[in-house]
Formats: structure tokens, C-alpha cells, sequence
């Protein structure tokens, strides 16, 4: 069953990322005029300005740079907490916010090597593919 | 006149004032003349008691409490203020209304953004520009009364603001706090620290606020205690993260040379500077702790007044969470990466320590004024009107606002 999350953003360019989501790719942008990979999603490449952003598939691994639990709730029932919350860096460069999979915050050690699995979401937007990550 | 000029573009903007170019040529021409704030502590008492008859403090009424006291502590007569600047992050009453609601009839008057510390050297600029010769800047927030929150679906997809605040919701990852612990998370993995040595931050900021009556958090605690508390996000403690508290300040300014001649020891605007991240937001907050901005802002404000870290002898920075006041206190260059945590524990962030930070409480302890409650501290520092608190033979001191993405230090020094 599809767990319930608060709402993705949408729109030009976060639909994109979304789709490559549900094909089980990380799809990013990346500049083609200075090598920047941008996220989250942008309009114009916030290293050199190019409007020419195209999104390409990403690896998917990385390790982990981060980490936090949430004790507080900010999202009222639809999140249990303790939450866990992790941050990777891809190998491509980017750091990304996501959730851990097959592991706690307890158990996270920096540098941690993970690889990106995807889990069955539903928000207001509909059904969609949520990116976590694995040990690898 | 192309630098008044491009000190007073920078007030174009509606909302967030960009800080004024930093040149040497606008140091010291303006000085801190008055300072107050409205019942800080008084205020948030009654707030949380909501004994019958309470009712919520309005921002006029807060911003005129602040101001009254700020006049008073000038000397100058209703009618020596000849410009009135109001600051406020949620709204208020236009200038013209609150003028009248002060009973002072400036030439004068405008909206001058929010947060500090933009407002400051652009008010500046006005003086500098012939525009007014004694302006009122006035900040005011009903944050805690209006309910405000900083987390979770406050700020929605597509709102305003950083992405960093509502890009990740899919993820359960929000809030102001959560951008702290990450940092806080890495820089104890990084360099071997953990929640019992941060602990010593807001701590010492606590003891600093326990000698400022106005202060809204005084009793001091112990490490054991800070460890005893809640955790908001974890590795940070409740003790951790700022308050959420209405109030008003209110500065006075006047042409430098004038206020030679003022009741109080002039403090004089000496420096300022700006810097912004502009890509890899997440990572320039979590793996640099903006150190890079950190350098770049304090380098021009230094530049611009003439001095060098080594003679800042006072330090009031924006603790949105205890950590960040450790990557200002390194970023700025007050101790190397890393050694943040030490340098505290080693007293070095108190009286007769390198730099005393955050001597009235912070936004941790004393009262969450998006950086304008530095202000009242610094003028009372330099002036040598700060007690029980005071450094000794103090000369020069520094603030900073520092969001999530913008460093905004100033430099101030004693005129006389």
C-alpha cells in the first residue's frame, strides 16, 4: 500500500524529475554550457545563468553527508515521529534530502555508501515514486 | 554622488533591503544616538499566562513603547526627529499613521524592509544624502501572537522563499531547525564533538541573558539539564533553537558630528557588508557552514572600517540555533574550523574570554528581533553602560545577521 506524504511540488521541470522517478531514475538537470547539476529543480542554472538546463539520468549512489530525526511533529498525522531524514551526496555533486531505507539514524555513520531505492507514495498530486536510500 | 546614490538604491526593493555598497568613504558618518525596546520579558510572561483581561500586544503599540524609551535615552526632543523608517517582517501601520501615533512630524518617512540589518545603512544613506538629519528606524513583530510557526506546511510548495523550506515536504524534511541539525549532525561526525559539548553555547548565552532584566529566558541552566531537555530535531535540544517572541526596538541615528555633541557616548556605523549564497545552497550551509560568505561579508565590513578581526572586541550573532552562532563565531575568523566548540568551553565566548558573543541572550534567551535586538546591545556595550556584563576598555564590536543563505555583519565603534 502507497504511504501518504506531504505534497511534492509540480510544475515545469519538477514533473520531469517525477516521471524519471516513476521509471526508477533520478533524473537531474544539468548545464551544458558550465557542467553544473543544479537541485533541487531550477529555471535557469544558478552557477552561469544558461537556460539550456537538460535533465539526464543520475547514478543514484552516493554516501551520506547528514542526518537528522525529527522529535517535533511539523506534519501532524501523516508523519509518525521520530522521523528520520538523511542527506546524500550523489557522486554527480548534488546533496540531496531524502529518507533512509534498511537502516536508522542510529545506525548512520558519515560517509556511509548508499544507493537509491524507490517506495510507493501517494500525495494530493496522486501516486508517484518517492527516492530513499540504501546501503549499497 | 554615486556612492549615496547606490547606498539608496538598495531600498528599492520592497521587503528584504539589500545591504548598501561597503566604501570606506560612508564609515562613521552616521552614529547610533538612542536605543529602545519595548517589555520583552514582561510581555512573554503575560503571553503565556493569558491571565483574564490579557490581550495580545499590537505592533504600534510595541513599536511606540520602543521607540518613547529610545528618545528618552537620546535627549533629543520630539521635534529633532526629522525621519522615521518602520521595519516590519509581518506588517504594520504606515509610517505616516505611526508618526502621528509618536506625535512627531518627519519630513521623512518610509517603509525600510524587514529583518537588519539592511535597514540600518540604508536609513544611513538618508543622512548621508542631506535626506533627514535624525531618523527613528523602528522595527516591530507580533510573531509569537500571530501564531507564527517555522515548519511544516507553513510554507507550502511554491510559497516564497528559499527552496530549502518546502522543496523536501515529500521527504518529511521542514523546518528552520532541521537545517541547523544537519549542520550540527556533520560538524559533531566531522570533528568528533557531540550534543554535550554544543550544549556549552546556549548555555553561556543563557548566564549572559540571567544579567539583563529584559531578557525573556534568564535562569540559567546546567549541561545536564541542556542533555535533560527535549530534543526539537535531533542531535538540537529545545535549548538549542531561538525563541519566538513579539517585541519592538527602535534606533536612533544622526549625522556623525552632531551627535558629538548628543547627551550619550556616540556609537558610530563604522562598516558593513553583504554576502549571498547563490548555488548549492545545501551544501554551502551544511559542509561549508557558509564560512565562504562568512569571509566575504566580514572582509568588506572590516575593510570598509579600517579594522581587523583582532580589534572586534565584542560579537553579536544571529543563533537562530547554537550551531550557527559556532559557524559565525569560526566563519567570521574569531577561531578556526572546528574549534568552535572548545573555544567556548575554554570561556573564550564570555567576559574576559577572545570574543564575548551574544551578551544580552541572543535570540536564544534574550528576545527573537531578526537581529535588530543586536542593536540595543552593542550601543550599550560601547558605550560602557552594560553592568554587570560589560567588557572592559571595549572600542569596537560587531553583529551579524545570518540567515540560512545571508550574512549581513556590521561593524560598529566607540566615537568618542
Amino acid at each position: 500500500m502507497a504511504q501518504q506524504r506531504p505534497p511534492r511540488m509540480t510544475g515545469p521541470g519538477h514533473d520531469t524529475f517525477w516521471e524519471g522517478c516513476g521509471k526508477g531514475e533520478i533524473r537531474m538537470q544539468h548545464c551544458p554550457d558550465c557542467g553544473h547539476r543544479p537541485w533541487p529543480v531550477v529555471t535557469s542554472c544558478e552557477q552561469c545563468g544558461s537556460e539550456k538546463l537538460k535533465f539526464e539520468r543520475v547514478s543514484g549512489k552516493g554516501k551520506l553527508v547528514s542526518w537528522c530525526t525529527f522529535e517535533q511533529s511539523y506534519y501532524g498525522d501523516l508523519l509518525p515521529v521520530p522521523w528520520d531524514t538523511i542527506i546524500v551526496e550523489l557522486d554527480e555533486g548534488p546533496w540531496f534530502i531524502s529518507n533512509p531505507k534498511g537502516f536508522t539514524n542510529a545506525e548512520a555513520k558519515l560517509g556511509m555508501a548508499l544507493k537509491v531505492s524507490f517506495l510507493d507514495c501517494e500525495d494530493q498530486h496522486g501516486a508517484f515514486a518517492l527516492p530513499v536510500f540504501e546501503p549499497a | 554622488m554615486a556612492i549615496w546614490e547606490g547606498i539608496i538604491t538598495g531600498m528599492a526593493q520592497a521587503g528584504f533591503v539589500d545591504m548598501p555598497p561597503s566604501v570606506q568613504e560612508a564609515s562613521r558618518k552616521v552614529s547610533i544616538v538612542g536605543i529602545g525596546e519595548s517589555d520583552f520579558h514582561l510581555d512573554y510572561r503575560a503571553e503565556r499566562e493569558r491571565a483574564d483581561g490579557w490581550e495580545p500586544r499590537t505592533v504600534e503599540d510595541m513599536c511606540k513603547k520602543a521607540f518613547e524609551r529610545a528618545l528618552a535615552d537620546s535627549g533629543l526632543k520630539r521635534s529633532d526627529i526629522d525621519g522615521l523608517a518602520m521595519s516590519y517582517t509581518y506588517g504594520g501601520p504606515e509610517p505616516s499613521e505611526m508618526a502621528t501615533h509618536f506625535g512627531i512630524q518627519p519630513k521623512l518617512g518610509w517603509i525600510n524592509g524587514h529583518i537588519f540589518a539592511g535597514p540600518l545603512p540604508n536609513a544611513a544613506g538618508r543622512i548621508m544624502a542631506g535626506d533627514a538629519e535624525v531618523i527613528a528606524l523602528v522595527f516591530g513583530i507580533a510573531n509569537r501572537s500571530a501564531g507564527r510557526q517555522f515548519g511544516g506546511m507553513t510554507f507550502a510548495s511554491g510559497a516564497a522563499g528559499p527552496s530549502s523550506y518546502y522543496y523536501h515536504h515529500p521527504w518529511g524534511w521542514s523546518s528552520q531547525a532541521a537545517h541547523w541539525a544537519l549542520m550540527a549532525q556533520r560538524y559533531f561526525a566531522k570533528y568528533g564533538k557531540g550534543e554535550e559539548d554544543l550544549g556549552h553555547v546556549p548555555m553561556t548565552v543563557r548566564k549572559h541573558a540571567a544579567t539583563d532584566p529584559n531578557a525573556v529566558m534568564q535562569k540559567p541552566f546546567t549541561i545536564d539539564e541542556y542533555m535533560a531537555s527535549r530534543y526539537i530535531v535531533r542531535p538540537l535540544h529545545l535549548f538549542d533553537i531561538c525563541l519566538v517572541t513579539d517585541g519592538a526596538v527602535c534606533v536612533i541615528i544622526s549625522e556623525a558630528d552632531r551627535a558629538r555633541d548628543m547627551a550619550k557616548v556616540p556609537v558610530d556605523v563604522a562598516g558593513w557588508g553583504h554576502s549571498l549564497i547563490t548555488q548549492d545552497k545545501m551544501k554551502v550551509m551544511i559542509e561549508d557552514r557558509l564560512r565562504p560568505q562568512l569571509q566575504d561579508a566580514g572582509g568588506q565590513a572590516l575593510r570598509m572600517a579600517g579594522l581587523s578581526i583582532d580589534d572586534i572586541g565584542h560579537f553579536e550573532g544571529y543563533d537562530a540555533s547554537s550551531i550557527h552562532l559556532v559557524n559565525q563565531v569560526e566563519g567570521f575568523g574569531f577561531t578556526e574550523p572546528g574549534t568552535g566548540l572548545d573555544f567556548c568551553i575554554d570561556g573564550q565566548m564570555t567576559l574576559g574570554g577572545r570574543i564575548p558573543t551574544n551578551m544580552n541572550g541572543g535570540n536564544m534567551s534574550y528576545s527573537y528581533m531578526q537581529g535588530w535586538g543586536q542593536v540595543p546591545e552593542i550601543v550599550r556595550q560601547l558605550r560602557h553602560e552594560a553592568g554587570p556584563r560589560q567588557i572592559e576598555g571595549l572600542q569596537a564590536s560587531m553583529s551579524a545577521l545570518t540567515q540560512t543563505d545571508i550574512v549581513h555583519p556590521v561593524v560598529y565603534t566607540r566615537g568618542d
